[in-house]
């Protein structure tokens, strides 16, 4: 459960690196606009983040389970489709008057999931390091 | 015309496939989440953990498809002169 935990405690950090080092590049070696959306995408998704662990934390509990049952899986969705209209209007207006370069916004809506992939790869190092000792 | 005619179908049914599979993912995903947390409720952080990133996920793969159909409305090369040939600006 630890090992878990810790797993998220990296991605959650490792989010906001990851935007930091990707902001700074972008805006040392590519346009204003394509740095601009690396570093708005990548807040979306990362505030985004952070808003689902605080909606599953709250839902997950056991207590919460046994009281509200399945209705907490539409309770779940509800959030989801308001934070994704959310998101999408706010993708809608950067992409709509041209605020940052699609490409870059794209880079930047991609920071949670290259987070994963890195745990992932972590993990995946510990994993075969173990068995080679 | 033709042109402009299948960027908007393609928006369209991009945004709505995607947004529509990764609600169905997600009920599933929830679904199964929620019967694990009911049988046993010891398990539930390992099972929230694991829930976190799997919809984490989910979510980026229809944020891609809506930065996608934007793109086929908004940014597309072809779309301007299509808009301005119609009289549009």
């Amino acid at each position: 459960m630890q090992d878990l935990q810790k797993i998220v405690d990296f991605i959650t950090r490792s989010n906001w690196l990851i935007l930091l080092l990707g902001g700074m590049i972008g805006l040392v070696m590519t346009p204003m606009k394509f740095a601009l959306g690396i570093i708005l995408g990548g807040l979306i998704v990362a505030v985004n983040f952070h808003l689902l662990k605080g909606t599953l934390k709250k839902m997950c509990h056991p207590d919460t389970v046994s009281e509200k049952g399945r209705s907490i899986v539409g309770n779940v969705l509800v959030k989801y489709y308001i934070r994704f209209a959310i998101s999408g209007f706010l993708i809608f207006l950067l992409i709509s008057k041209h605020i940052v370069h699609p490409v870059g916004l794209l880079a930047g809506l991609s920071v949670v999931v290259a987070s994963v992939f890195l745990a992932t790869a972590l993990e995946l190092k510990k994993i075969f390091f173990k068995e080679a000792v | 015309m033709e042109f402009l005619v299948g960027s908007v179908w393609a928006a369209g049914l991009a945004i709505g496939i995607a947004a529509f599979g990764c609600g169905i993912g997600q009920g599933l995903g929830l679904n199964g989440a929620m019967a694990g947390i009911s049988r046993n409720p010891e398990a539930a952080g390992k099972i929230q953990v694991n829930m976190l990133i799997g919809l984490a996920l989910i979510e980026s793969l229809c944020i891609y498809a809506l930065v996608v159909a934007m793109i086929l409305l908004f940014v597309h090369p072809a779309i301007a002169p299509a808009v301005k040939a119609l009289g549009g600006h």
